[in-house]
């Protein structure tokens, strides 16, 4: 089978979008702005063709692939080209039913981005950034090689760090660095967490060692070593380094997640990130740190993983409900709806943390959820500061009568974000709590347990809703236009921007309804993972 | 591998071994005798005839002509470069200069053309880049003396380029102390005279004379450690200093020499305490000098460091661990961070090079510390030296990647010199506006030296990491796959060293960003608006620079294969 992977979804954006970075910036700005609108269109198109390629993918278009049948750690569309061979690199890649609505998403919100922030400032450079960092998010979505991963790991920090820098509102400088430097500093222990797990291989154990080393990068292969391994009471590497390994990775992934107390880049970079930056950030960006953690800590040491278990859900619990106490002191819109991200990712990390595979489905699926809900947040934050020019929750008052459009894609957003029955978020919402109760009855953990998420449904509740009131309604018959409007007409939004948030409603709404689509595949990935990685150690153990 | 073949000087094969340090030579005397070629004339005694005789007199248009003199040095070191190269494609094999007793001099091995090819490459491009740099006047009847005088000093700079690199190749082909030495001097002399070179400049002359104070003053107690391993050997050569140290290494005696000995070479790496020159050195000289410095010079006194400690205080050597092993892990420790933290302060942009460049001194004393720790695991006698030839390749593969982006930074710096200043970081500014390109390559500069994937730092710190792990590791992998439980308490020390890097790097990673924000995101400073001043060259040299970063983060596969070629024949018993 020819690799539908490599070229088309990873280099192909990734080259497209520099040869357009080179083009561009090589001519006067005069040319740069005649140049934003076939630019534009050339990213549109790359990108709606790469929406078709994954979507026939899922339609079993291209590539006759079940998706529900996917073993654990079997993979499909793989493909391997040898890299270094002396170090045992491999430029390998492939999906399965963990990645492959991760890849489906990036590749529905890169078009949608692109439309939702259709008259940005300077196209002709902003359009290939997100090309570019898309390609890089996909890059790390594929990778079944740990250096491929690091790499593209990284990749995706330098697209962003440059759309924040010239996008950004005021204190783009500030928040683009410590952007960078937070997650950098985090993926460089993880790095050294990488390569200790490396040289801890047995020498020349597997088949793509490398000539050199001996030992090798490739993840499917270290995943079944690990399981062979992990069985009973029997650590993979041992007790202590695989303790110690977890930790390691764990803070990789848990700060790009974010996980309070590691979360503070998040808000400073959302607030001052552009809206198609924030879209991708808050839509695939993140949960590159929940994919990384299924994809190699959970994998490679679930006896760790149960070891900490506690640990995660307090951090879990600590990020849910700080986060919504965070929310409801906001004042700034934005800086809101990026403090509700972070208690959506608790959501996920206390469904790692319930060890039930019902648990694991609801992060899955609030990974996905979130990614189509988080990104229709922000466009309606981009909307609302490009309208009003402020970003103060009841600087305006009485939108629904300004700009109706706007007023109800706010509300459906937001009604979507605190959970709505029928719509996407709520789906993993239930499933998580249902995990928690699964926990509490099954597994014996204290009841107290529960009382976070019932507090936190009610603070996502009042935070939004407040905030909706501040905003939508109130004001009345004498509503004024607000101060920074300065006299001019108050506009709604422009049909881009309508579209581009019809389409996510729609989405929301269809995976709220029919969250099987996308339900099914990551049920059938959780169910295996758990036989693969939890069964052995709890058989071997009795 | 082959066994060593014995030349002795000008014999057969004599000039085939040391093909590169002829071409040199030869380059060295073209440049004294061609800027003199002009129609001078010589009167034959008692005669009034006079007889054209080619030397001195008015000179003709070409060898008056001032951009001669750099292109003779280009062509000379980048041919030198080019030969090393070749000597690659049909397999390196020993060849060594002896003398009529048969000791020997030299060594032309893997190990010693890695180094050249290090060498000669930062020359050449330095060389080519300087082109635009120096003040050169057109010929006309209308020149000053001044000005002739300025052109004459072209000759005099490139001269000293050429020196430089014939002391550095003869560092890296020494089998012997004293050979070692003097080459380790002809081209430290040569880079005092360089960094001092702008004598108008006050900045230039400071630098020049804390420069050359220092060093000599590292050489002279080098050179007395040298005199102490003599008296206690009773040689210089390489070979009998190693196997004298296996009998009584431990005796005061020699380990005082050997530390002795190191300062100088510590000095020549930038390593704490002795790189406090390093910053006003660098910031004084001119930016490809300092570039020089900062790769060449440096690879140099790394050359320095692995001979004394992996051959001669060689780790194997020493039954109970390695004498030197907590010294230079400490002293790694040190550099790194003092190097890092200093870096975040310093708002010259060739300060912060410097400290950047002490930095990256420390990563490699880091690893190799962890050479010297490699047999501490009793299974790893096993495989003798695997270990060691992994962090050895990453050293080495280190240092030719420096070159090209330590190197490009400073070319970029320097394009911003001619245009008036880059002691600022504001100097910096807007430059994305003044000349993207020239932004874009620093830029990347700047996060290949952070470390960021996929350029060809990353690839460098990861290999160096990854050697440290390696050893830090040792057999452990085999005995917890047959159920052993180990923490990072039963991990060799030198792991902590690998945690270190990475959090240095984590560190690091703000004053290069800072760099880019100035560039990208910050106006030109007053008057600096226009275009930056034309010269190909140095862009050429620049464009060449960020070729080789972006290539070697991806295709690195070739390089370290010279590279793993160059650690094994450092030291053949590896093998």
């Amino acid at each position: 089978m020819t690799d539908l992977i490599s070229i088309p979804l990873v280099a192909f954006p990734l080259i497209a979008s520099m040869i357009l970075l080179a083009f561009v910036s090589n001519g006067n700005a005069r040319m740069r702005a005649r140049l934003v609108g076939p630019v534009r269109m050339a990213c549109l198109v790359f990108s709606l063709l790469m929406l078709v390629l994954t979507t026939g993918m899922f339609f079993r278009y291209f590539g006759d692939v079940t998706w529900m049948d996917i073993g654990f750690n079997e993979y499909e569309f793989e493909h391997k080209y040898t890299w270094v061979e002396s170090l045992g690199i491999n430029w390998a890649v492939g999906l399965d039913a963990l990645s492959f609505p991760m890849v489906w998403l990036t590749t529905f919100l890169l078009p949608v981005t692109i439309i939702a922030t259709w008259n940005e400032k300077h196209g002709a450079t902003y359009f290939p950034l997100l090309l570019m960092m898309g390609g890089a998010l996909i890059g790390v979505f594929v990778s079944l090689d740990l250096f491929m991963f690091y790499v593209f790991w990284e990749l995706t920090l330098i697209p962003m760090f440059f759309l924040i820098l010239k996008w950004g509102g005021k204190d783009r400088k500030y928040a683009s660095q410590k952007f960078f430097i937070y997650t950098f500093t985090a993926s460089v222990v993880m790095l050294l967490g990488l390569i200790t797990l490396y040289f801890l291989q047995d020498p020349y154990s597997l088949a793509s060692s490398g000539t050199m080393t001996g030992r090798s990068f490739s993840i499917p292969e270290l995943i079944d070593n690990a399981r062979a391994n992990n069985i009973g009471d029997n650590w993979y590497l041992g007790a202590q380094m695989q303790k110690i390994l977890f930790v390691m990775l764990m803070i990789g992934f848990l700060v790009k997640l974010p996980a309070v107390p590691f979360h503070t880049w998040l808000p400073d970079a959302h607030v001052q990130a552009p809206t198609g930056g924030s879209m991708l950030l808050a839509g695939v960006m993140l949960k590159m740190g929940a994919y990384g953690m299924f994809r190699l800590p959970i994998s490679l040491f679930p006896h760790a993983l149960y070891h900490f278990q506690l640990a995660l859900m307090i951090i879990g619990m600590v990020s849910l409900v700080w986060g919504a106490i965070v929310c409801l002191g906001q004042t700034n819109l934005k800086k809101m709806v990026a403090y509700s991200s972070v208690s959506h990712m608790g959501v996920i990390l206390i469904g790692i943390a319930t060890m039930q595979p019902m648990g694991w489905a609801a992060a899955l699926f609030m990974m996905f959820a979130h990614g189509i809900i988080s990104p229709m947040l922000f466009a309606v934050c981009g909307a609302f500061k490009h309208h009003y020019h402020s970003m103060e929750i009841g600087a305006m008052r009485g939108m629904a009568k300004h700009s109706p459009w706007l007023a109800t894609s706010m509300m459906f957003a937001w009604m979507a974000s605190l959970g709505l029955p029928l719509l996407a978020g709520f789906v993993a919402e239930i499933m998580m709590l249902i995990a928690l109760w699964k926990m509490i009855s099954v597994d014996g953990w204290s009841i107290w347990w529960m009382v976070g998420p019932a507090l936190v449904l009610a603070l996502t509740a009042a935070y939004y809703l407040w905030s909706m009131q501040r905003t939508i309604f109130e004001g009345g018959e004498d509503t004024q236009p607000p101060a920074s409007m300065k006299g001019h007409a108050i506009p709604d939004i422009s049909n881009s921007e309508k579209f581009a948030m019809l389409i996510l409603a729609l989405f929301t709404i269809i995976f709220g309804v029919l969250p099987w689509i996308a339900l099914d595949m990551m049920d059938d990935w959780t169910i295996q993972a758990f036989e693969g990685l939890i069964i052995p150690l709890l058989k071997g153990g009795a | 591998m082959s066994t060593v073949q014995n030349v002795e000087p000008f014999g057969d094969g004599f000039i085939a071994a040391l093909c590169p340090e002829l071409i040199i030579f030869a380059g060295l005397l073209a440049l004294i005798i061609i800027p003199n070629i002009g129609k001078g004339t010589f009167r034959i005694p008692g005669t009034q005839t006079r007889v054209m005789w080619l030397f001195g007199g008015e000179r003709f248009k070409i060898t008056s002509n001032p951009k001669m003199p750099a292109w003779i040095a280009t062509i000379t070191l980048g041919a030198a470069f080019v030969q090393t190269i070749l000597s690659f494609q049909d397999g390196v094999d020993r060849t060594a200069i002896v003398t009529e007793s048969g000791t020997q001099l030299l060594l032309v091995n893997g190990f010693s053309r890695v180094f050249e090819m290090i060498f000669f490459g930062a020359l050449t491009l330095a060389a080519f880049a300087s082109m635009n740099r120096l003040e050169v006047k057109g010929i006309g009847p209308k020149l000053s003396t001044d000005d002739l005088y300025n052109n004459r000093r072209q000759a005099d700079f490139y001269i000293l380029m050429l020196t430089c690199g014939l002391g550095m190749s003869v560092v890296a082909l020494a089998q012997d102390l004293f050979v070692l030495f003097i080459g380790l001097e002809l081209a430290s002399f040569s880079t005092y005279v360089l960094v001092a070179f702008y004598k108008e400049s006050k900045v230039g002359t400071e630098a020049g004379m804390k420069y050359f104070i220092v060093g000599s003053v590292a050489s002279g107690v080098g050179l007395y450690g040298l005199s102490m391993l003599y008296l206690w050997a009773g040689s210089l050569q390489f070979d009998v200093l190693a196997a004298q140290f296996v009998i009584n290494g431990t005796d005061p005696l020699p380990l005082i020499g050997i530390g002795f000995v190191l300062v100088g070479f510590g000095f020549k790496v930038s390593a704490a305490p002795f790189h406090f020159a390093a910053p006003d050195a660098y910031a004084g000289a001119s930016s490809p000098v300092a570039g020089i410095l900062a790769t060449a010079s440096k690879a140099m006194g790394i050359i320095g460091l692995i001979r004394m400690l992996l051959i001669v205080a060689s780790p194997e050597a020493s039954e109970d661990g390695t004498v030197w092993l907590t010294l230079l892990g400490i002293i790694s420790l040190v550099t790194m961070t003092w190097g890092n933290i200093a870096a975040l302060g310093s708002t010259n942009p060739k300060r912060m090079l410097a400290y950047s460049s002490v930095a990256h001194a420390g990563y490699m004393l880091a690893a190799i510390t962890a050479i010297g720790a490699w047999n501490w695991d009793d299974s790893l006698a096993g495989e003798p030296g695997e270990a060691a030839v992994a962090v050895l390749t990453a050293v080495i593969f280190h240092l030719v990647v420096l070159v090209a982006f330590k190197l490009g930074a400073f070319l970029v710096l320097s394009v911003l010199e001619s245009d008036g200043d880059a002691s600022r970081l504001s100097s910096l500014g807007g430059l994305a506006k003044r000349e993207p390109f020239l932004a874009v390559a620093m830029f990347i500069f700047m996060i290949s030296l952070a470390g960021v994937p996929p350029l060809a730092g990353f690839v460098s710190k990861l290999l160096v990491i990854m050697g440290i792990v390696k050893v830090a590791i040792g057999q452990m992998g085999a005995e917890i796959m047959a159920g052993g439980d180990y923490g990072l308490a039963d991990v060799h020390w030198v792991w902590w060293l690998a945690l270190a890097m990475v959090i240095n790097s984590a560190i690091s990673m703000f004053y290069y960003l800072r760099v880019g924000v100035v560039m990208f995101f910050e106006e030109p400073e007053e008057g600096r608006t226009g275009p930056l001043p034309a010269g190909w060259q140095v862009r050429f040299a620049i464009l060449a620079c960020l070729m080789a970063t972006l290539f070697m983060g991806v295709a690195s596969d070739q390089l370290l294969e010279i590279c793993e070629v160059a650690a094994k024949s450092l030291n053949y018993s590896w093998n």
